[in-house]
């Protein structure tokens, strides 16, 4: 749909979908290059010079940076420019927005709870709190922790409400975010492999404090290095306990990311179809085939939506309780 | 695609919403939910045990009644076996009464009859006296029949 409308191929379609609204820092001396709204030379020349940009004669608007600041990338060579220290801010928001409403939900529905008359959403967050409860009660057996059933409750919801994004039609938000002036936006914070690394790493990182505390440091050593085949194969042990260590947060990550990116992508190219014009039989034949697909995928997702949301917190759950087992020496 | 400073951006809010949860979701809605158990739970109990009581009730008040007809037939007995030797002894009062009146009444008569008989005599002597007398009188001295007269008085006392 954007792609005719804003005079872009659906490749440069595509690729604006997927990028994120970066916010960060440049260098003096680097070029930034502002794609050029317009049907011919002469209008895309005039928005150039509306923004007091240079023009180059093809697709983009140029501009040398004098000094250091914090800009929004325009584009992939902006990103990589940027390194590090850049934020993507549609992730942050769209992320904190719907952790925010997670809460405040709960939190209402915690303070206003009525033993004797119970909403319907009160009803809903008892269920969901009682499932919650028989999880972690049924896979984390290794000790008593307070924070497994809250933590698994976050990620459950916010994982849930994340992807949940990836059934708002893929240019609902976008499309009128750019008329707005927003280069860039993506609304789904459970495709960038930032947000899913960061759950996967704290997760991680809870993880190898748990073990450390009740296994105490040599014990968790040990647990590395001891394991599977006996103190005499110890560079092999440690080979494949470190490993197997990675592994946890890398899959716990990937596995989310690639199945939301994945389903976006999906879509994406399904709104591909779409966008061609409805004037001739065949174009009308794909929009309604688009129309089709993108139904049925939705339908689809919503299994892969509430599924990866299920596997994060149960795997986290699993992993918790790992990291709380004693060191046994088998 | 790239790894950038959202990680810890990222990493921060999910710390910060984990805490919240953690503080303020689990613990009160765990909490409610728990206590409603316990009243649901409470409130089975409490209808078991009142089940129970009514029908400990049920039973109490049957022995109550049964035993308030035995007191009643028991009462009513005493009261008919009273009532028949009430009638008894005044039947038994009544008799002797009765047998005491006529006895005394008998006694008076015969003392009456007694006195009637002395009186007669009395008036009988004087009477046949006086017609002794005049005839006598008329006849012979009296002083010559005295005896006679006696005589006849005796048997008629006989």
């Amino acid at each position: 749909m954007a792609s005719e409308s804003s005079g872009r191929t659906f490749q440069e379609y595509l690729e604006h979908h997927l990028q994120n609204l970066v916010y960060g820092p440049l260098p003096a001396g680097h070029e930034r290059k502002l794609y050029s709204k317009g049907s011919d030379e002469t209008t895309k020349e005039a928005y150039c010079q509306s923004k007091n940009l240079d023009y180059d004669g093809e697709k983009y608007c140029k501009e040398t940076l004098t000094e250091d600041g914090w800009y929004l990338a325009n584009n992939k060579t902006d990103v990589e420019a940027m390194g590090f220290w850049a934020l993507h801010i549609d992730t942050m928001f769209f992320s904190v927005l719907l952790g925010a409403l997670f809460l405040f939900v709960f939190t209402r529905a915690a303070q206003n709870f009525s033993l004797d008359k119970p909403t319907k959403l009160q009803l809903f967050i008892e269920m969901m709190i009682d499932f919650i409860n028989g999880v972690v009660k049924g896979t984390f057996k290794a000790a008593q922790n307070s924070l497994i059933a809250p933590m698994a409750l976050t990620i459950f919801f916010w994982v849930l409400l994340m992807n949940v994004m990836d059934l708002v039609p893929v240019d609902l938000i976008p499309y009128p975010a750019e008329l707005l002036g927003i280069p860039y936006l993506k609304v789904v914070p459970t495709t960038d492999l930032n947000l899913t690394a960061a759950l996967a790493l704290s997760v991680f990182v809870l993880y190898l404090f748990y073990s450390i505390k009740s296994k105490g440091f040599v014990g968790f050593i040990k647990s590395i290095s001891l394991h599977p085949f006996g103190p005499w194969m110890l560079p092999a042990n440690l080979f494949i306990e470190i490993i197997d260590l990675i592994a946890k947060p890398l899959s716990l990550a990937l596995r989310l990311y690639g199945n939301l990116y994945a389903g976006e992508m999906i879509f994406l190219l399904i709104a591909g179809m779409v966008s061609i014009n409805l004037t001739s039989f065949m174009g009308l034949g794909l929009n309604l085939a688009g129309i089709t697909l993108s139904l049925i995928w939705a339908i689809f997702h919503i299994l892969i939506v509430v599924l990866q949301a299920f596997i994060f917190m149960m795997l986290t759950v699993v992993y918790m309780n790992m990291a709380h087992e004693k060191f046994e020496q088998h | 695609m790239n790894l950038n400073a959202t990680l810890l951006g990222q990493m921060i809010a999910f710390g910060l919403f984990v805490w919240f949860c953690w503080k303020f979701v689990w613990p009160p809605l765990l909490a409610a939910m728990e206590e409603r158990a316990e009243k649901i739970e409470q409130g089975l109990k409490d209808s078991e045990e009142s089940a129970k009581k009514i029908l400990n009730a049920e039973e109490q008040s049957k022995k109550m009644l049964a035993e308030a007809k035995k007191e009643a037939k028991k009462i009513m007995d005493n009261a008919k076996n009273q009532s028949e030797k009430i009638v008894e002894e005044s039947k038994n009062k009544a008799t002797e009464e009765k047998d005491r009146i006529v006895g005394s009444a008998q006694s008076e008569i015969e003392k009456e009859v007694v006195n009637a008989k002395k009186t007669l005599e009395k008036d009988f002597a004087a009477s046949v006296m006086s017609a002794v007398k005049k005839i006598v009188a008329k006849e012979v001295s009296m002083s010559n029949y005295q005896d006679t007269v006696d005589k006849s008085l005796d048997d008629f006392r006989k």
